[in-house]
């Protein structure tokens, strides 16, 4: 190309200086012989040195050529991974409320306008128009649409598409709740040229390098104009640079301001554009310029910058913010608009002015950008990690499948469970109810909650402590505390598996008993009120959480059947063989815990819990699906009767308070734990939709004032009362039939009568007896007559 | 439909008959909307507006009579919405791509994830990759919700029967056979 050999003249230019210094050192003589030979011997000499200089000058430029090409045909950005909530699905009849709604809307950075463009909505009171942006997903396109929908009673009532394809069911895109950084730090939102508005593009080309399109990577004319420029300013008011020199100096070259590092660049810049086209290297300089600082992490690339300053993508900014924009490229950190308001607007506009100058917009459009605001968001909107617990279990689940640094590098797209309006009122229920419990007083009181979608086993939210921006201990996974009374609803499971031998008014013995093992110790548990009641039907003893049934049932059972049973529905960690792990002196995190109450929930059928659905690459391909799995593992009639009484549990026994904070429409199934001095509190429900386990206790494993029902309850409850949602009714499995029955007679009984339950039943394993009201046996004839008349 | 209701709660019946009959049913709404607003608000408009921690909960019962342990007899209906994917999956399936009926059917599984039919279409999808591990475990799923509906029960016994057979269990499938033949 004819732009190298004038590179090269400069250089051979410099070159030549040096030995003529050294010559005239060596000047001694005066003959003129001498002086001619001299001058020969020079002349070879300079000759010489200039062709080494040439044969340097070559190799260095086969070097930079090397180090220009390498980079610019490898991966030129390491691109971190995004994070994405679960989208959210709008059909008639999905469960969201209208704030919701709106709220997660503005975290996916909607703006609420009109809802006549991509990225805005309009809202009114519970009407909304909604103007997709469109998303790719793995399963395909969801096109951008404008939705016009109302919702009543938390749920959606009518929904249309007013533009683009109409659909029953329609997807928002998700939300991007955090990202997988390089150890570099470096952020990036990568945009191709097509992306970004053309005026943005123009813009940048009128302040930046008028002749980007002409030159060849250096423009003398530029660095003549700035040197006038700089003159008349008796300050350097304009730099020379080229967008590919700026280009090369970001991406190559070190800040300072050496004649070695200008000719580098100079060189650099004339190669990159022998190999390159202009637009690839617009393109990746558009990726690369340097917009503003976030912390430790360089704010680099138009695309995320416009997410940093204006929460939207770059395709949707105005004529003002694209002004903004290019602005800050003369200095992100003198022109900060968050920092320095003023400067950056008087920057904006001299850019807009610049636009109206180059014929770019028309005086009005001028006027009008000038006479907006600057419009940048107060807090950086994007990335920094939302949800630093719900993160944590995400990428310990990826590192069963990605490398750390493919995750850091690769642009990856990972999209998880997690439902912004579940985890919001989890996180707000932690944190209410602990600061209500606290007074001030015992700042050390710490909390986890686990919540899932009951059926998919999908992990909706995830709060680790009571300071859910911390990202610290992370107790939802790492708390590894005894379960306390949440083992008992396993214990009976296991007998209930045996209808010869229980059924839920099975008589159980309330009453203390020693047992002495081998090595002489003996072993006395007793009940948390310390009373014992002598005969109790099973299911109040599962239901008011009684220790001497739990511990003889499960003896009954056996200890190593417990464990079994344990094992199967989940629990990977060793569980005790000692009979006081019938009490719960077995240790699990929340999320172990949630794991296994998902199989009592779902009638007995293991649904791994998961927190992805898919990781993509950068272009939307899929590369791992999470599927929904299940799994039966106990027998779905023997789980209805424990759901029956965890139901109980929440009406009559220990839950029981769950009702002051839940409508009583609201049916949800429940069992609390509480450990030694209210170290550790525990609840562990579900309704319709949700499974959720919450824990509360302290770091220190100190004592509390707390016992399940007081403490985790009420972070539980306080979370149920919240979330729209369905009330749990469970279907009745094949072989389960439903009697009245006087549970302290352990017979069947009328309706009416004062003692009467009805009362699930394994088929076959219903009392044979029959009581009537007042508790006299009757003849089985009266159930005949009974029988005639159904 | 068949419900019981042992408790005197006349509004536990109609709550979860108006429930039932609309397809997804009718939701619990918090009251002031489900933490709408930048600060949630209470769980319970009246008494508990604040709810305050109870050291001894077992000493005052709650005021309303108690209801009981609620339960159905029925399976649950299929949302439209959910449908509408079952039919997008179906066609997939047809198309020989059960990978891409499977994201449908999962999208149709956590919109109506009490519906038998949900975990039956994933049964088949299974099936179709020759999963019979997981389509079984499906179909047993479906099952498991199907209720009193003896055209959802023999529906999944039948599938039972023929992912069983696909997979060699012969003796497994006539059992199925005949728990369908019996309905």
């Amino acid at each position: 190309m004819a732009s190298c050999p004038g590179g090269l003249v400069i250089i051979a230019a410099m070159a030549k200086g040096s030995p003529r210094k050294k010559s005239s050192a060596g000047r001694s003589g005066s003959s003129r012989k001498q002086s001619t030979s001299r001058r020969r011997w020079f002349w070879s000499l300079l000759w010489r040195l200039a062709l080494v200089a040439l044969v340097i000058l070559v190799g260095w430029t086969v070097y930079l050529d090397a180090k220009v090409t390498s980079r610019f045909e490898g991966r030129r950005f390491e691109v971190p991974s995004y994070v994405y909530a679960r989208p959210l699905e709008l059909y008639e009849g999905a469960g969201v409320s209208a704030d919701a709604l709106q709220r997660e809307l503005q975290m996916a950075n909607y703006s609420r306008a009109a809802g006549d463009r991509p990225g805005t909505f309009s809202r009114n009171g519970s009407r909304f128009v909604i103007h997709t942006r469109g998303f790719r997903f793995a399963d395909g396109v969801e096109p951008a649409r404008q939705i016009r929908l109302t919702i009543s009673g938390d749920q959606i009532q009518r929904m249309s598409a007013l533009s683009g394809p109409a659909a029953p069911i329609m997807r928002l895109e998700p939300v991007q709740i955090g990202g997988i950084y390089p150890a570099s730090q470096e952020d990036r939102v990568l945009v191709q040229l097509d992306e970004v508005p053309a005026l943005l593009v123009e813009t940048l080309l009128a302040v930046e390098d008028r002749d980007f399109f002409s030159h060849h990577g250096v423009s003398p004319m530029a660095i003549a104009r700035a040197m006038v420029a700089n003159l008349r300013a008796g300050d350097i008011v304009q730099g020379g640079s080229t967008i590919t020199q700026q280009l090369v100096k970001n991406f190559f070259l070190t800040r300072d301001q050496t004649l070695v590092r200008k000719a580098n660049e100079a060189l650099m810049s004339l190669l990159l554009e022998l190999h390159y086209g202009k637009r690839d290297i617009l393109e990746t300089y558009l990726n690369e310029v340097y917009l503003g600082q976030a912390g430790a992490r360089g704010v680099h690339g138009v695309g995320l910058a416009s997410q940093f300053y204006f929460a939207r993508p770059v395709a949707e900014l105005g004529v003002h913010e694209i002004a903004l924009l290019v602005g800050l490229i003369k200095g992100a950190s003198y022109y900060d608009p968050r920092r320095n308001p003023e400067r950056a607007r008087a920057r904006r506009d001299l850019v807009i002015g610049v636009m109206e100058e180059r014929g770019l917009i028309d005086r009005n459009a001028a006027l009008r950008a000038k006479g907006q605001p600057l419009d940048v968001r107060d807090k950086p909107s994007w990335s920094a990690n939302r949800y630093p617990a719900y993160i944590d279990l995400v990428r310990r689940h990826l590192a069963r499948d990605y490398r750390d640094e493919d995750l850091r590098s690769e642009g990856l797209r990972i999209f998880t469970t997690l439902d912004p309006a579940i985890q919001y009122a989890a996180e707000y229920a932690v944190r209410q109810t602990l600061d209500s419990m606290d007074d001030g007083q015992d700042a050390r009181l710490e909390s986890a909650l686990v919540v899932t979608a009951r059926d998919s086993g999908e992990v909706v939210a995830l709060v680790g402590g009571r300071d859910p921006d911390f990202a610290g201990f992370n107790r939802a996974l790492d708390a590894t505390r005894p379960i306390g009374s949440l083992i008992k609803p396993f214990i009976y499971l296991v007998a209930l598996q045996r209808p010869e031998d229980y059924t839920l008014i099975t008589p159980v013995q309330d009453k203390g008993f020693s047992l002495v093992f081998d090595d002489g110790r003996r072993w006395e548990p007793k009940n948390y009120d310390k009373e014992e009641r002598g005969e109790v039907p099973l299911h109040e003893a599962l239901a008011k959480s009684y220790n001497l049934p739990a511990v003889r049932v499960g003896l009954d059972v056996g200890v190593e059947a417990v464990r079994e049973t344990l094992q199967m529905l989940g629990v990977t960690s060793p569980v005790s063989r000692y009979p006081s792990m019938l009490l719960g002196s077995v240790s699990m995190t929340p999320v172990t815990v949630a794991q296994l109450y998902q199989s009592l929930a779902t009638s007995g059928f293991n649904t791994p819990l998961r927190s992805i659905r898919q990781v993509t690459d950068a272009d939307g391909e899929p590369l791992s699906r999470y599927h929904l799995e299940v799994n039966q593992v106990a027998d779905p009639a023997a789980v209805h009767l424990v759901q029956y009484a965890m139901q109980e549990t929440v009406q009559e026994g220990t839950g029981r308070s769950v009702y002051r904070y839940l409508p009583d429409e609201l049916s949800v199934a429940g069992k609390t734990g509480t450990t030694d001095d209210g170290r550790d509190s525990w609840f562990a429900g579900f309704s319709g939709d949700y499974l959720a386990v919450a824990w509360l206790g302290r770091d220190d494993n100190g004592p509390t004032r707390f016992t399940g029902a007081t403490g985790a309850l009420p972070v539980w409850a306080g979370f149920m009362s919240r979330v729209p949602q369905h009330g749990l009714s469970p279907v009745v499995p094949d072989g389960v039939n439903y009697h009245w029955v006087d549970d302290q007679q352990q017979a069947l009984t009328e309706e009416g009568c004062n003692n009467a339950r009805l009362m699930p039943f394994i088929a076959g394993s219903e009392p044979k007896q029959r009581v009537s009201c007042d508790g006299q046996f009757t003849r089985r004839i009266r159930s005949w007559f009974q029988g005639l008349f159904r | 439909m068949r419900l019981q209701n042992a408790g005197p709660g006349l509004l536990f019946v109609v709550t979860l008959l108006a429930g039932c009959a609309s397809g997804p049913g009718s939701i619990y709404v918090p009251a002031g909307g489900a933490g709408g607003q930048s600060r949630p608000p209470a769980a319970d408009s009246g008494e508990s507006a604040a709810p305050a921690p109870q050291p001894e909960p077992r000493v005052s019962e709650p005021a309303a009579p108690e209801p009981a342990p609620r339960y159905q007899d029925e399976s649950e209906a299929l949302s439209p919405a959910a449908r509408s994917l079952i039919r997008k999956a179906d066609a997939l399936l047809r198309a020989g791509d059960p990978q891409g009926a499977i994201s449908q059917l999962e999208r149709a599984q956590r919109i109506s994830p009490r519906s038998a039919e949900v975990y039956f279409h994933l049964a088949q999808a299974y099936a179709a990759m020759q999963r019979y591990g997981a389509g079984e475990q499906f179909a047993r799923k479906g099952l498991s919700l199907a209720g009193n509906d003896s055209g959802l029960q023999k529906q999944g016994w039948r599938l039972l029967a023929d992912i069983r057979r696909a997979s060699g269990n012969v003796a497994g499938a006539d059992q199925a056979e005949a728990r369908a033949s019996a309905l």
